[in-house]
């Protein structure tokens, strides 16, 4: 299915329900994005301000979840779409679920930052974390557009990224354990460094979780808590 | 979706599918034991051809609904497995129905007979001008059954088994024709399986209806279910996805789509059977 | 303003009701004539006596005459009318009245009625002991009782010969209904019986199978019959004997003294002596004479009962025979057959047989039922009886047949148009339930067809019973001997011949030798005539809305 085939229905209010609920979620995902980044910032250069901005927005998104859902609920009652319809009123359910998480993640990260700002800074200023963060925002990114253009391909290819994303947090966890058992007295920073790192991990998987409603929508196939070989199998046949 | 189970399981959260039990998505009609098969069918009124080549099988004892456009034949398809097409003037058929491994456009096949196998329900409620008790003995009579006590036994029997027992029973020498809308079809429905058909067809039965009285209907097919083959044509496709276990797509005479409810109303393999069911008609 | 009023659409209205209120007009108006013309025949009228002296210019000293009757009819005539007939009348106006006055005594006058102009009567009364005597023959009596005979022995006079002519008369009642018994019922089943036994006594000849054992036999029974007949002729004897034991001797009006038996007269009564009660109440003796009684005189007298029962007898035969034919003829059209030229072509062709003028029919059942059928059956099963024949002459069954074939269309089309309204899923209904086309039609959709086919039923009767010409020619009588229905077995005689009201109104009105005296019996029929065809279809259509309760809300 293609972007397109959201349109043509015989009503059109039906029509520009689905692209509202649709942009919303673009948008929403947008501002996710903008938190993400944000918060890694507020983070690697100890911003406090731009950190308490990322905490307060949080509410926004929590808010454009909210409305989201309310929509959903009433296209469900409505019009009881099936089909592609269906598909695309539960993915968009699932992806704001995911996106709101990814949000409270972001704010996780940015009160590390600010707790991270009252100490030491390290040598490398943090780059790890940087790197980490700004993959995570990419795979948000590329979700979001696998997403608002209903693209398998680069949803899988996506999803591939987020294996590098649990590399790299397994590096940065090996770094922190033997800066802690260096100096036990970092311990506290290298807690919160390793939390931050923990929340941008866990973005990954929300951006991978997206990622794998998009296929669910555009190819009505569940390719949850399977390996990518085997969503790459499935999709091929 | 085919289970794979070969696949080397390189992630801890990739489980084994069969434990999800989203294995039967496969071919719909495995498990099943056919009880309708369609080979061939052409259907001809006079010169325009309103059946093309449908090939089916329709499960035994599970409820299959027909969905489509007005005129697209589902109505006419249904019509051809009790033989009503033959009333019709000018209306020929090529090809093969089996019921039960027999083709019933056989010379040799006796029609009254067929009829009392498969039993049919109309669109509009069609109680006879008779009383309840009556209208439900009728197919009884037929066959020539005068047992006082057998026939009470058989109208008790079907009018519960039609839902209807309790609302009736005080009336059942009162005129079939001072029901409810609801209350006549239902009684329609106890007067087919009062003979004990294997098969019911349901040609939109709840059209007519409003919706409380559609419900009543539809809880009424899902119970039939256990003990009849039920096929239901129906204009309404939300009624196809409650009640039916199979959905069956026609368009223009030819069956695009015949696959489980579940799949037909999620992901429908055929773009044309998306089209209708998400109203993108056209 | 007059535009905008046709504009309105009221003229429209104004006119649709104009139209309804005309011919309501006219049926209810057409019922008052018949009604008040014929019921008002039966009221015992005033007789009147008076004085007609004929005074003219040639004679100074004119005869007067005395003049009894009562008044029928009077109407104006022109003096130069009068003039041109002989009559030389001075007087100022230039008309004149004439009554026509029933003066009666047929027997010795010649007849009933007489013109007389109203300025000859003089000294007009009415005098209380007038009596009417009601006779079997020659009409009524008018005049004065003088006194009652019994044996030849004068037993009563002037003041008393009143009273015991009414009890005299009770007695004479009374033998004339055992003497009718006899005559009719016992000798009647006699003559049957005998020529039943005749008649198998040739069918035995004619088979070659009177052996002497069975013609004895039937030689015994008519031996028995014979004996007895004549115990009874002995009977009738002796009440003839009392019967003809009493008479009267009456003054006319031209003071002649006759003598009339109590057995030649009916009724006798005052009407110058009733009061209203009593008037009604011989008026409703005399309806119920009309419609209970038999014809007397050829029919201008008495009852027409034969004709009332004839007529609903050949109205119900007919519906019993039209019914089913029509029936099975529209099934087979509309179920049936196979729609299409032929078939539309069957229907175009039964509907045009209703526009066919019926005494093509009569003709067609005279040749076809009566001589060829009617004849052929005789040949078959009566040959016993030729050459007189049994079924080859008109009657009741010829009748019934042709008129049946007359209504067949009007049944066979609404039993049609009721099929074609049984909707198509109560048959498919059927079927669905294992039903064969036969098991449909009979359990089904005929019980639903009832309706229509008592609407085709009731239209049926109403134009069959308004039929007469046809029926001139297959078997209705001015005065049938015997009716169709009677203790002789079979009870039921479909050959013998019956009376009808329509063609007793066309033969009392038109055939009868005193026109004047029969009017108001037309009239009378004719009331009836209408009483029995509304009573037939009433019931039809009580039956018919009985059975449409039924069906009704399938029908909205």
């Amino acid at each position: 299915m293609d972007k397109s085939k959201i349109g043509h229905h015989i009503s059109q209010q039906f029509n520009s329900e689905l692209e509202e609920i649709r942009t919303l979620v673009l948008s929403m995902g947008g501002l996710v994005e903008e938190q993400i980044r944000n918060a890694t910032q507020a983070l690697v250069e100890g911003n406090v301000e731009l950190g308490e901005a990322v905490i307060s927005r949080d509410v926004k998104v929590n808010k454009a979840e909210v409305n989201i859902d309310e929509e959903c609920t009433h296209i469900i009652a409505r019009r009881q779409p099936a089909a592609t319809d269906l598909r695309l009123v539960i993915a968009v359910i699932k992806t704001i679920t995911d996106l709101e998480r990814i949000g409270d993640q972001a704010e996780r990260v940015a009160r590390m930052g600010i707790r991270l700002a009252e100490v030491d800074r390290p040598k490398n200023n943090y780059h790890e974390i940087q790197n980490m963060g700004d993959h995570v925002a990419k795979m948000v990114h590329g979700a979001l557009d696998a997403f608002a253009r209903m693209d398998v391909e680069s949803a899988i290819e996506v999803s591939k990224r987020d294996n590098q994303v649990d590399q790299e947090y397994d590096g940065l966890m090996r770094q922190c354990l033997t800066f802690m058992m260096e100096d036990p007295r970092k311990i506290t920073q290298m807690l919160d460094i390793m939390w931050a790192a923990r929340a941008i991990e866990r973005i990954g998987d929300h951006a991978k979780n997206i990622c794998e409603y998009v296929i669910y929508l555009v190819k009505g196939k569940d390719v949850r808590h399977i390996t990518i070989e085997q969503i790459e199998d499935e999709l091929s046949r | 979706m085919t289970t794979n189970t070969n696949t080397t399981e390189t992630k801890t959260h990739a489980v084994n599918l069969k434990s999800l039990g989203r294995e039967q998505r496969s071919n719909v009609l495995k498990n099943e034991t056919t009880c309708i098969s369609t080979d061939n069918l052409n259907l001809f009124y006079a010169e325009k051809q309103a059946l093309q080549n449908v090939n089916l099988s329709i499960p035994e004892k599970k409820v299959s609904a027909f969905i489509g456009p007005s005129g697209c034949g589902k109505s006419t398809l249904l019509r051809c497995f009790n033989r009503m097409n033959d009333l019709v003037d000018g209306c020929r058929i090529e090809g093969k129905i089996n019921i039960d491994g027999s083709n019933i456009y056989e010379k040799n096949v006796d029609v009254s007979e067929l009829r009392r196998r498969v039993g049919m329900v109309f669109q509009k409620p069609n109680p006879f001008p008779k009383t309840i008790y009556e209208n439900v003995a009728y197919g009884l009579r037929l066959q020539g059954v005068k047992s006082r006590r057998v026939l009470d036994e058989v109208v008790e029997k079907s009018l519960r088994g039609a839902a209807l027992w309790d609302e009736v029973k005080d009336r059942l020498h009162e005129s079939a024709l001072g029901m409810s809308g609801g209350q006549q079809q239902r009684l329609v429905i106890a007067r087919a399986i009062a003979i004990e058909p294997e098969v019911l067809l349901l040609d939109e039965p709840a059209s007519a209806l409003d919706p409380i009285s559609t419900l009543k209907i539809e809880e009424l097919i899902s119970e039939l279910k256990d003990r009849y083959t039920i096929v239901i044509v129906t204009h309404n496709m939300q009624q196809a996805a409650r009640v039916s276990d199979y959905t069956a797509f026609m368009y223009m005479g030819e069956m695009i789509e015949f696959d489980n409810t579940d799949k037909i109303f999620t992901n429908p393999s055929k773009k044309q059977t998306e089209d209708y069911i998400t109203g993108r008609y056209g | 303003m007059i535009k905008k009023w046709f504009k309105s659409g009221d003229p429209w209205i104004w006119l649709n009701a104009a139209a309804v209120s005309a011919s309501l007009i006219i049926v209810l108006g057409l019922l008052a004539l018949i009604a008040v013309k014929g019921l008002s025949h039966f009221w015992p009228k005033s007789v009147m006596q008076a004085q007609y002296v004929q005074a003219t210019a040639t004679n100074s000293n004119p005869e007067s005459l005395r003049i009894i009757g009562e008044v029928h009819n009077q109407e104006e005539v022109t003096l130069e009318a009068l003039h041109g007939m002989g009559v030389h009348l001075e007087l100022d106006a230039l008309t004149a009245t004439r009554i026509l006055l029933k003066t009666g005594n047929r027997d010795i006058s010649g007849a009933d009625f007489k013109w007389m102009l109203q300025p000859y009567l003089k000294d007009e009364q009415y005098p209380e002991n007038i009596v009417v005597l009601e006779r079997r023959e020659w009409g009524n009596f008018y005049g004065f009782l003088k006194s009652v005979k019994s044996d030849n022995k004068t037993v009563a006079s002037e003041d008393t010969a009143w009273q015991e002519l009414e009890t005299q008369l009770e007695r004479a009642e009374l033998i004339y209904k055992q003497i009718r018994e006899i005559e009719k019922d016992d000798i009647g089943s006699i003559n049957y019986g005998m020529e039943q036994i005749r008649l198998g006594k040739r069918r035995l000849e004619l088979e070659k199978e009177d052996t002497p054992e069975r013609i004895q036999k039937l030689d015994l029974e008519r031996k028995q019959l014979e004996k007895e007949y004549a115990v009874l002729e002995q009977d009738l004897k002796k009440l003839y004997k009392k019967f003809n034991r009493d008479s009267i001797i009456a003054e006319t009006m031209s003071g002649q003294q006759i003598e009339i038996p109590l057995s030649k007269i009916v009724r006798a009564y005052r009407p110058n002596s009733l009061n209203i009660f009593q008037k009604i109440i011989l008026y409703f003796e005399k309806l119920w004479e009309f419609v209970a009684d038999e014809p007397r005189e050829a029919n201008t007298e008495g009852g027409i009962f034969p004709a009332i029962f004839g007529t609903v007898m050949m109205v119900l035969l007919m519906s019993v025979l039209v019914t089913p034919f029509g029936v099975i003829a529209a099934v087979y059209l509309r179920e049936y057959a196979k729609q299409g030229a032929f078939t539309r072509t069957i229907r175009i062709a039964v509907n045009n047989l209703a526009g066919v003028p019926s005494i093509v029919y009569g003709v067609f059942g005279l040749g076809f039922f009566v001589y060829f059928l009617g004849g052929n059956l005789d040949q078959l099963f009566y040959p016993e009886a030729l050459p007189s024949p049994t079924f080859g002459t008109p009657g009741i069954l010829w009748s019934s047949l042709t008129l049946a074939i007359l209504t067949v269309p009007v049944v066979i089309v609404a039993t049609e148009e009721g099929l074609s309204r049984i909707p198509r899923s109560i048959r498919e209904g059927s079927l669905a339930l294992g039903a064969t086309k036969a098991e449909t039609l009979w359990r089904t959709i005929l019980p639903m067809a009832t309706p229509s086919m008592m609407t085709g039923m009731i239209l049926a009767i109403a134009r069959a019973a308004g039929e007469v010409a046809p029926l001139m020619l297959v078997g209705v009588v001015k005065l049938a001997p015997s009716l169709p229905l009677d203790t002789n077995a079979p009870f039921f005689h479909l050959e013998r011949k019956f009376m009808h009201l329509g063609f007793h109104i066309y033969d009392v009105g038109f055939q009868s030798p005193n026109v004047e005296a029969a009017r108001p019996l037309v009239y009378a029929t004719a009331l009836l005539l209408i009483a029995v065809i509304v009573l037939l279809n009433l019931s039809a259509i009580y039956i018919r809305n009985r059975l449409r309760e039924q069906y009704r809300s399938l029908e909205s």
